[in-house]
């Protein structure tokens, strides 16, 4: 993920020591000053995403990382980043919770904690890698999406993804990179206003940096559309509509999953993070006995990829979401678009969910 | 997706003032943030800075009504409490990584300051050209006059009805004592304040103004209070007025943070890539092994030495590993795949082998079930030092720790361990130890598995 970071032009990070979330702490402290960024130690996570949101603020890409405890007390912040449309990466480095829960054990359990973290429930795009290459990749991904939808974006993993040391081929590595900063221009002599401007709520404006030319008038509170603090006016409510338009009309570019879907499979398995690689273990399994199964590994959780789970339902009977968390927490959320199908959980905490698990709700 | 609507950029002229004059002052008559307004905008034409060099930060509360007053420079309203660390953010991100042309100004409650007491002491520690003005008026005014950790003693609030029995904090002298480069408080009405004012802002690092002012609304009532009581509170509680420290010898963190990382890309501490000694390994099928010992007994770094061997001898491998949060005491474990093909799930349903080093290892080897997950084909080496059960046929008793010595036993089981199953020729890892860890710890390993060798070539 660091090095994803580094990849996409993330040069501002700072953290707060907390397992399993620590190596990429460590890794930006060892490796952003000789990219020309800085990474520094943060007296708390409250001051640590502070610190990335007003580095964002000054124009420069920023990300931190944690895991759940420290999570809880970023949600404050995470928020303003939201409301004042200010690019931002966290890594959330799921480990079993609640509260601090159990430092050395995977988990996921902080999916909805973490995308329900704003009042109004504003969708946050969250993108969930199973494996070190997706670590990479998706997070130059969400610096991409932090830049072009100007919003805080979580990169979801957990201890086992986070604290697995595996091989990757860095040359197998895709060539990609992100978006850079678009802030405004100056054209003709002149300046286009965009720090908060917008006209249809689509629309998502030039980001003005601190300190440059174009007056930045940010602000956490209700605001008109060129960032005043106003209390319930109908263009106030206009900006509210537009956090969660902007990112609801571009629904179908921001969908990502993995999806290895058999002709005239009649289950479904879906899951996401770790718990992916166990399911495809287990549907490899029980197609060599002969059974037919489907495959879907969502790497953006949200905003959930609709279209592409409709399309993997197709001719589908039967639906099992894997997730480590005893309740089914993504299933809550991806259930409703499963109408007039049975749909099974498997969960379990305090360690990963198994192949063979997952085979036997395959087969039941 | 660019608006298209143009305006005017920042004029670079220099301005006779930075106050919006058609904005009213949103303060109850007599309120001492009108006069920190004046007087802020009075410091800002003194210095001239241009007006896109000026991020002001506001907090919650009354004081975080000041944006919409100033006209041009950048404002940045946040959080209760956390203006500090945004503009710390801001100022970082300026200094380090562009001109440090910014002046950043935050505008802070009494309350918001107790809040965000932590980002003030650490902006100060820090040594950031962030000035903070900490308009303190003893109580939230916006809430209702409640009382804040900045409310003298006897003071009457909405939440301290009988008089406050706490007594308050000194905020300039918690920050004096972080190490804050200037440190200065003042009355809202003091002739000296401007001057104060000034010269905080001009600072070129950390500079912290505490203004002790009216909140005509809800302090003044209860506490019969004027502006020359302001002065005696001050006196009863021992709050230095006036400049209280400056100190102009501290480097600012950018200055000190682009010496040691240059420092550091300068003395080129990129490692050498080691020399890939391993030789192509052909396996068939994927093995899993679970090794346990003691921690400082170089469990986890042997098994990532093993892994390193095994990526360069072309296979997939994944490493996992558990120790109590300690880190530095009871076991230590780690759990690896080694395969031909690429890992998928990177648990050990079942493991080929089982490796314990030690007591504590044995015991967490237990204690996760590992050895009810035993298959047939199975094998736990288990040091023999160690006492356990022999009557299981897959137990296998190796004297790892008396070859090896404690610390190199984790290792030389691997390396005994890997020679045996041909995935990594005990030679190639003696070799490898050699050059990462010095020549004296490669003859150690080899003397090791000269001393198991002799004993498998006699049993």
């Amino acid at each position: 993920m660091a090095e994803g970071a580094i990849q996409a032009g993330c040069r501002f990070f700072a953290g707060y020591p907390i397992t399993p979330a620590s190596g990429i702490f460590k890794t930006m402290i060892d490796s952003l000053p000789s990219k020309g960024g800085v990474a520094l130690g943060a007296p708390d996570e409250i001051s640590a995403i502070a610190y990335c949101i007003g580095a964002s603020m000054k124009g420069v890409k920023a990300m931190t990382a944690t895991s759940g405890p420290g999570w809880a007390l970023m949600i404050e912040s995470v928020q303003y980043a939201l409301m004042t449309e200010t690019p931002l990466v966290v890594a959330l480095v799921q480990r079993l919770g609640p509260s601090t829960g159990g430092a050395t054990q995977g988990a996921q359990g902080d999916v909805l904690l973490a995308e329900f973290a704003t009042s109004g429930g504003y969708t946050i795009p969250m993108l969930c890698p199973t494996n070190a290459q997706e670590c990479f990749e998706l997070t130059v991904l969400a610096f991409t999406w932090a830049e072009l939808y100007r919003t805080p974006v979580i990169l979801l993993t957990d201890k086992e993804v986070g604290m697995t040391a595996e091989r990757i081929d860095e040359d197998a590595l895709p060539k990609i990179t992100s978006q850079d900063r678009m802030c405004t221009r100056a054209e003709n002599g002149a300046v286009s206003d965009g720090t908060y401007f917008f006209r249809a709520p689509q629309e998502i404006p030039a980001f003005s940096p601190v300190g440059g030319a174009v007056k930045v008038t940010a602000t956490g509170s209700a605001h008109d559309k060129r960032g005043k603090l106003q209390k319930n006016s109908p263009e106030t409510l206009e900006v509210l509509l537009h956090l969660e338009e902007k990112l609801r009309w571009r629904e179908q570019d921001l969908a990502v999953v993995d999806a290895d879907l058999e002709e005239g499979a009649a289950t479904l398995v879906m899951s996401y993070g770790v718990t992916s690689r166990a399911a495809k273990d287990a549907v490899q399994s029980v197609r060599k006995r002969g059974e037919k199964v489907s495959f879907l590994g969502i790497q953006s959780l949200f905003p959930v990829p609709r279209k592409k789970i409709e399309r993997a339902l197709q001719g589908v009977d039967r639906v099992v979401v894997a997730e480590e968390n005893i309740k089914g927490l993504y299933r809550s959320v991806i259930e409703r678009y499963c109408s007039g199908r049975t749909v099974v959980g498997v969960n379990k905490i305090g360690s990963m969910i198994t192949p063979m698990e997952i085979s036997a709700a395959l087969l039941h | 997706m660019n608006t298209q609507v143009p305006i005017e950029p920042m004029p670079a002229v220099r301005t006779q003032s930075y106050l919006n004059e058609q904005a009213k002052f949103p303060f109850c008559k007599g309120c001492g943030h009108s006069n920190v307004m004046r007087r802020l905008n009075e410091s800002l034409v003194a210095l001239q800075p241009e007006v896109s060099d000026v991020a002001l930060v506001t907090d919650i509360g009354c004081i975080g009504l000041a944006d919409n007053l100033f006209k041009e420079i950048h404002t940045v309203h946040t959080t209760h409490g956390r203006s500090t660390a945004f503009a710390t953010g801001i100022a970082l991100a300026d200094s380090v990584l562009e001109n440090g042309k910014l002046k950043t100004i935050v505008l802070i409650g009494d309350g918001g300051a107790m809040i965000g007491l932590q980002h003030l002491v650490h902006a100060a520690m820090l040594n950031v050209d962030v000035t903070v003005i900490i308009c303190n008026n003893f109580v939230y005014g916006m809430t209702g006059g409640q009382g804040s950790g900045l409310t003298p003693e006897c003071f009457i609030t909405a939440t301290t009805p009988h008089g406050n029995i706490v007594p308050p904090v000194d905020l300039c002298e918690i920050l004096r004592h972080s190490n804050a480069s200037w440190v200065g408080r003042t009355l809202a009405t003091d002739q000296e304040f401007p001057n104060l004012l000034k010269e905080a802002i001009d600072f070129p690092g950390f500079a912290v103004l505490e203004v002790l002012e009216l909140c005509t609304e809800f302090a003044v009532p209860e506490n019969e209070l004027t502006g020359r009581k302001l002065a005696e509170i001050a006196e009863k509680n021992r709050w230095q007025l006036g400049l209280i420290s400056r100190n102009d010898g501290r480097q600012p963190f950018a200055e000190k943070y682009r010496g040691i990382s240059g420092d550091a890309a300068a003395k080129g501490k990129k490692k050498e890539p080691e020399p890939k000694t391993a030789r192509q390994v052909l396996m068939r099928r994927p093995l899993s092994m679970v090794l346990a010992g003691s921690a400082g007994e170089r469990v986890q770094s042997s098994a990532a030495l093993m892994c390193q061997m095994a990526l360069d001898a072309g296979l997939y491998v994944t490493q996992k590993n558990d120790n109590p949060v300690t880190q530095g005491s009871g076991f230590s474990l780690s759990e690896i795949w080694f395969s031909p093909s690429p890992v998928g799930f990177t648990g050990i349903e079942q493991p080929d082998m089982v490796i314990v080093t030690s007591e504590e290892g044995l015991k967490e080897i237990r204690g996760q079930g590992w050895l009810a997950r035993l298959g047939p084909q199975s094998v736990v080496y288990v040091d023999d030092s160690i006492k356990v059960d022999l009557a299981d046929p897959r137990v296998q008793r190796i004297p790892f720790r008396s070859s090896f010595g404690p610390k190199g036993a984790a290792l030389g089981a691997l390396t005994f361990l890997a020679d045996r199953k041909k995935i990594i020729d005990a030679d190639q890892t003696i070799a490898r130890v050699g050059q990462r860890y010095g020549e004296d710890s490669g003859k150690l390993l080899k003397k090791g598995m000269d001393i198991l060798s002799a004993m498998d070539g006699a049993s």
